[in-house]
This record gives structure tokens, C-alpha cells and sequence, in this order.
């Protein structure tokens, strides 16, 4: 398990864990982005990325990726 | 007659504007990005013996509103009571729209959806059963194009024959665990319903478990103790809300799954934009290509315009000498409307391709990515990432850019980028650019240009530093943003863009400068026996008593009268010059052979125009969204004295390299 922001782009990843609570976990929530939800990392800049979950696409800046833990999607 | 309230809902960039602008035969701004629209905009229309108010909502992913923006479109939907809810679906992306729909469903208000973009989603591979989604859902559900209006009727007619009637057969299924919870809340409302604003207990429940704010206070305020909400650990409702979340994007899943079809290995063009443009060394550079592109292209492609115009006026200002009309109204007429008004008009192309170039961007999506790009950069000045879309469009105009801070989440981001955003270069100083790079710095205008936008850019940079590490001493909160896919903008919407931001300027042209110029023509010519616009007349005396304070800049006293007046509108700026200036020669002569003017107190005096006060508008919108005279005043003052300093820098080191 790894921080979002440690991933590359391309690489295909599962959220296994959202870190803190209140707004951020709240925010990544209604756009989609909660635990078991699939995604691909499109692009990263430093620890910044913009990943594509379904039909949506979303930038997170270094301290929202680093709070999203997530896993490598197995047989990929 | 019937008379109808319908609100326009959904998420941010599903184009509910633009549905907004074909129902009401209106124009509201509109723009590839989310976040256009901050405030609430209403508009009629008449169909049969029906009248609609429509109202347009700020776009929202859910009724848990975190900004001021989503804030105003949970109030409306939550506390106006609305005959029935428009909410306009990305048909390109369902599934997350669904989400906002499962929670506008509890609400239990008469609701249609209006399927938008159905084309675009046709062209992605993407089929939607409209009618299975409406069984589904149990609310009509209308496929609609409201760029083109196609659908505008049959939506109207769903959303009249809705009005006042429950809607929606679907409802999320929450775990038990969540369900025995918000039983627990609802059996405990069910005793206090006066302190629920007519919403139903169920769903005051929901609402507290997501952290209403207003709600619980209400019940706090009547010494009451919520169940759950008070008793229970935080972490163990933090958990509720995601098990709340999870459950109604499982919903979303399910009703997307029995309605819409891909068809699969779809190419995705926008990734692959995005790898190029948003790269992580490439994608600065991009931007400021981008940026310098369009400053080039704004001075160069608007030359010839502007010489035609002032060709124009020159052989009005002419014509007049022959009519016998008297001295004081050839004066008035040649030097102050001409002089003044007619001068401000001869940029009216330089601004109208900057708008136009402004449309471009914003239509196309790539605003969203240069947020994403500038991101770092952003937050290691102390602003947020999301703070480049509001300063960005202050390269339009200040105002819309100060409202645009509504979608920050936090007070202290909202602050620094309000603070920052007069910095930004509007398209009302564009003028003075324009004429005083175009006399004294010919062929390098254009560069002299793009050297002011970035010095109003690192003055903006070195603000919000300052005010992040001095007063405001946390980090910026998350940046999250959705990028919208890349559309290729059409001629005719950016065209569209281009008319109504260009005719704002105009009017403005037409009144508060000439109001403006009107009032410099009179201290030029009072006390009558003077010669016009002279040290003796009043508008000399006034800038004589303000020369001294700029003597180190160097700016004559025509120069700061022009300043003074600049607090109405920039635009003013030149309006003064040129009734000041006005005589037998054209401004651009008469300033070219001022002695007391060359290259560096040109530059100075561009600088200066750059950072001063902001105008009468944008005060007014900076004290509106910061609640507070001190604040604003701190803006005024800031900006006062980094246009000094900076300009006097300039001077110090132009006087060395370039003379005077």
C-alpha cells in the first residue's frame, strides 16, 4: 500500500485507504473516490496527478494524493 | 395563469448555463470549467399560460456543501421550496451525476433530468435508455442539447406536468447499521419538527449525519442532544458518512448499469492531451507560451484596427472645427468626447481579442489543466491551486475573478487570492499598455506587454507569500479540481463570448467614461479665461498638488490626474490623457513629444497603472465577498504601495538603461 502521490503515471491502482477525516475524505467521496474504487493514474507532476476514475477525470494536488493510500489492481 | 419556480441543478460544468441561456433567450457567462457560475441567476419564460421563474443554480457534486458556491445551491434546494428541480446530467458521465441525483431524490422536491450533451455522448460510444432511466429513477428523464436547444421543449413540458407532484421511486439502501442510526435521529426529530425547516424528519436525519452545520446548531441552540450525533465517536461517523457515500455511488452504479451501455476500447484524446500539456517540464513552459502568444497576437492583430479608429476620430475631431458650434462646445466635443471617449474606443479591438483569446481558453478545458500545472508553484506561495482559475480570469476583468473565489474552501485561501487578483493585469489596463509601449517601445510593445502581465503576476506571487507567512500561517487546504474534457471551441461560442464581455467594455465605454472624461473636460476648462487644460486650470492645480508626490516616478501632473480619475474605471486612464493631451495632434504625437516623457517613466507610469488602487467596481466586489472594511482596506492600501515601490524601481533602473 502507497500513497497516491508515489504512483506513476499509467499505472493502474485500488484505494485501499482514504487518511483523516472531514473535508478531504468527504470531498474525494462524492466525486467517487473511496475505498475499493479503481483508477488510473493519467499524469504526475512532482507528487502532484490527475487521475481518470470511470468517465471523470480529477487533479489532486500533492496533499490530497499523499493522503490516498492505494494498491496496484492484481493482473495488471 | 400558472406561475411555476423550477431551479436548474447539478454538477459544476454540465451546462447548466447554457440550458439557462436557451430557456430565457439570456447570456450568462459560460465556460469548459467548473466553477462559472458562483451566484444564483434568474431569468422567465412563457410557455402557453405558464409562466417559469428559472433559476440557475452554482454547480455542487452534493448537498454537503464545503464552499460558498455549493453553499448557495444546497440553501436554494434545501430552503426555497421550488415547484420542481431541473437537474442537468453530463450524459458523458453518468454515473457520478447520479450521485447528486440519489440525494436530490431524498429531498422527496418534483424533479425531471435533463440528459445534456447527448450528442457528445453518442459520439463517445456511450448509449443511454432514457426510458429505462426513468423507470428506473421514477422521474421523466428528457434527452436534451442545450447548446443547439434540442430538447428545450419536450423538457419544459416534463417539468410543468411534474410541478407540485412526488417524484422518484428509487431510493439507496444504506447498510443496517447506518439505517439503525438515522432511525435513531429520525424518531428524535419526529418531536421537534418546527426546528427542521419542512424538511422531513428522515431527511433531517441524513443531513445531520452528513454534518449540517445550520441544522444542528438550530437543535444545539434548544439545550437538545442529538442522538448519534452527539453520543456517538467522531471517527465512528466519519465512518457512517463513507458508508453513506459508498452506498449511494452503489445506487448510481446500479441505475447507470440497467441503463447505459460503452462500447468498449474507446480512445481517450484527452488523456493524451493531458500527458502532453500537463507534463511535468513541459507543462509550464506550454503555459507560457500559451500566454505570451496571446499578448503578441492582442498587440499585433489589433494594430491596424486601432489606427483605422483613430484615423477616424481624428477626421471627426476635424469636422467639427468647420460647423461653427463655438468654442466651448467644439471644445467639449473634440477634446473631452472625442478627445477623452473616442481615445478609450480606439482599443476597443486590442480588447476584444483579448476576450476573444480568453473564450478560447476557457471553452477548450485546458484552464482547468494550467490550474493543475501551476498547482505546485501555487502552493509553495501559500495560495491554493484552485486560486489560478480566479486569477486568471483577472486577466479579464478584476470583478467576475474576485467573485470566482466563492469555490475556495477556505476563508484564509479566499482572502490571500482576493488580496492578489487587482495584480492581475485587466483587460481596462490593456490601454494604457497599448498606447505608451506602442510610442516609446515600437517593435518590443508586445514584450513590454508580456513583461508587464508577469510583473503582475510576481507581484500577486510575492503577496500572497507575504500574507501566507506573515498572517495567515496554515497550509493551503487539499487541492482537488475535476478537469473536464477537451472540446474543440466552437467560432460561434467564443464569437458569442467575445460580443458580451466586448460590449460590457463598451457600455462601460459609453457611461462611467464618459461620466469619467466629462468631469476631467470640466476641470480643464474651469475657471473659464484659462486655457484649456492647462497648469491653471482646475484639473492643473489638482495635479500640480499631487505632482510632488510622484516626482520620483517622475510623472508629469497630466499623468496623475489620469491616475486619480483611473479609480472610477482604468479605462479612464487614457480617457484623461487624451482630453488633457487634446489639441491639433493626436494623443500618441502629443505624449511622443512631451519632453518630460521617455521610455523609462513610460514604463514606470505603465507599472503604476499595473498595481495601484483597484477601480470603484472591484472595491466594491472585494468589500461584498470579504465581509469586512478592514480587509478591504488593506487591499487598498497594499496595492498602493507595491505600485510605488515597484514603479519607482523601475524607474531608478529604466532611467539608467533606456534615459528618461
Amino acid at each position: 500500500m502507497v500513497p497516491l502521490s508515489f504512483t506513476k503515471a499509467g499505472d493502474r491502482v485500488e484505494v485501499e485507504h482514504i487518511c483523516g477525516a472531514g473535508y478531504l475524505s468527504s470531498t474525494l467521496g462524492q466525486l467517487g473516490i473511496s475505498v475499493g474504487e479503481e483508477l488510473t493514474v493519467i499524469q504526475k507532476a512532482n507528487e502532484s496527478v490527475i487521475i481518470r476514475i470511470k468517465e471523470s477525470r480529477y487533479a489532486l494536488g500533492n496533499g490530497a494524493a499523499s493522503m490516498v493510500m492505494v494498491k496496484p489492481v492484481k493482473g495488471v | 395563469m400558472n406561475e411555476i419556480r423550477l431551479l436548474l441543478a447539478g454538477n459544476p460544468n454540465v451546462g447548466k448555463t447554457t440550458l439557462f441561456n436557451s430557456l430565457c433567450g439570456v447570456y450568462q457567462h459560460t465556460g469548459n470549467y467548473p466553477g462559472v457560475t458562483v451566484d444564483i441567476k434568474e431569468g422567465t419564460r412563457k410557455s402557453g399560460d405558464t409562466t417559469l421563474t428559472i433559476c440557475d443554480l452554482p454547480g455542487t457534486y452534493s448537498l454537503s456543501a464545503f464552499t460558498p458556491d455549493e453553499q448557495v445551491a444546497r440553501d436554494a434546494l434545501l430552503t426555497s421550496h421550488p415547484d420542481v428541480v431541473v437537474q442537468i446530467i453530463d450524459s458523458t458521465n453518468i454515473e457520478r451525476n447520479l450521485f447528486l441525483t440519489t440525494q436530490l431524490l431524498e429531498i422527496g422536491i418534483p424533479m425531471v433530468i435533463a440528459l445534456n450533451m447527448s450528442d457528445l455522448a453518442e459520439q463517445s460510444g456511450i448509449s443511454i435508455d432514457a426510458d429505462c432511466l426513468s423507470r428506473t429513477i421514477g422521474i421523466p428523464v428528457v434527452s436534451i442539447v442545450a447548446s443547439q436547444g434540442r430538447g428545450i421543449e419536450a423538457l419544459i413540458a416534463s417539468a410543468i406536468a411534474v410541478q407540485g407532484k412526488k417524484t422518484g421511486t428509487c431510493s439507496v439502501q444504506y447498510s443496517q447499521t447506518v439505517t439503525e442510526r438515522l432511525t435513531g435521529i429520525s424518531t428524535f426529530l419526529q418531536e421537534h419538527t418546527a426546528l427542521i425547516s419542512g424538511l422531513t424528519p428522515d431527511y433531517a436525519a441524513i443531513r445531520l449525519l452528513e454534518g449540517d452545520e445550520n441544522l444542528a446548531h438550530r437543535l444545539h441552540s434548544e439545550d437538545l442532544t442529538i442522538p448519534v450525533i452527539d453520543t456517538c465517536d467522531p471517527a465512528e461517523i466519519d465512518r457512517l458518512i463513507q458508508e453513506i457515500m459508498i452506498a449511494r455511488y452503489k445506487t448510481a452504479e446500479q441505475i447507470t448499469g440497467c441503463a447505459v451501455s460503452c462500447s468498449i476500447g474507446r480512445v481517450m484524446p484527452t488523456d493524451l492531451l493531458d500527458q502532453v500539456l500537463t507534463h511535468p517540464w513541459f507543462g509550464i513552459p506550454i503555459f507560457l507560451s500559451f500566454m505570451w502568444f496571446a499578448f503578441q497576437l492582442t498587440f499585433s492583430a489589433s494594430v491596424p484596427f486601432a489606427a483605422g479608429l483613430e484615423v477616424l476620430f481624428g477626421t471627426m475631431s476635424d469636422s467639427l472645427q468647420g460647423l461653427g458650434l463655438g468654442p466651448t462646445v467644439t471644445s467639449f466635443l473634440s477634446d473631452g468626447v472625442i478627445g477623452g471617449v473616442g481615445t478609450v474606443f480606439s482599443f476597443v479591438p486590442s480588447i476584444f481579442i483579448m476576450f476573444l483569446l480568453l473564450s478560447l481558453l476557457e471553452d477548450s478545458g485546458y484552464l482547468a489543466r494550467a490550474a493543475f500545472v501551476m498547482d505546485r508553484l501555487m502552493q509553495s506561495i501559500g495560495l491554493h491551486g484552485r486560486s489560478f482559475i480566479p486569477l486568471l480570469i483577472g486577466f479579464g476583468c478584476n470583478v467576475p475573478a474576485i467573485m470566482a473565489t466563492r469555490t475556495l474552501q477556505s476563508r484564509a485561501d479566499r482572502i490571500i487570492t482576493i488580496i492578489s487578483i487587482p495584480f492581475m493585469s485587466c483587460a481596462a489596463r490593456l490601454p494604457v499598455y497599448v498606447l505608451l509601449a506602442g510610442i516609446f517601445f515600437g517593435a518590443h510593445a508586445g514584450t513590454v506587454i508580456f513583461f508587464l502581465y508577469v510583473l503582475g503576476i510576481l507581484a500577486a506571487i510575492g503577496t500572497a507569500l507575504l500574507f501566507r507567512r506573515m498572517v495567515f500561517c496554515d497550509e493551503p487546504s487539499p487541492f482537488i479540481m475535476e478537469l473536464p474534457p477537451y472540446r474543440s471551441p466552437t467560432v460561434k461560442a467564443a464569437a458569442l463570448h467575445m460580443w458580451h464581455r466586448g460590449r460590457e467594455y463598451l457600455q462601460r465605454a459609453g457611461i462611467v467614461i464618459f461620466g469619467g472624461v466629462l468631469v476631467v473636460w470640466i476641470l480643464a476648462t474651469l475657471p473659464f479665461g484659462v486655457e484649456y487644460g492647462s497648469a491653471d486650470s482646475i484639473a492643473g492645480i489638482l495635479g500640480h498638488i499631487a505632482e510632488p508626490l510622484f516626482a520620483p516616478l517622475g510623472f508629469t501632473w497630466q499623468l496623475v490626474v489620469g491616475l486619480i480619475f483611473g479609480f472610477i474605471a482604468k479605462e479612464v486612464v487614457v480617457g484623461s490623457l487624451g482630453t488633457l493631451y487634446g489639441g491639433e495632434d493626436s494623443l500618441a504625437s502629443s505624449l511622443a513629444a512631451d519632453p518630460a516623457l521617455g521610455p523609462a517613466t513610460a514604463l514606470a507610469y505603465m507599472v503604476f497603472v499595473l498595481l495601484y488602487l483597484p477601480c470603484v467596481a472591484t472595491l466594491g466586489v472585494i468589500k461584498q465577498e470579504m465581509g469586512s472594511w478592514k480587509w478591504t482596506g488593506i487591499a487598498l492600501g497594499w496595492g498602493i504601495l507595491v505600485a510605488f515601490v515597484l514603479a519607482f524601481i523601475v524607474k531608478v533602473i529604466g532611467t539608467i538603461i533606456l534615459g528618461v
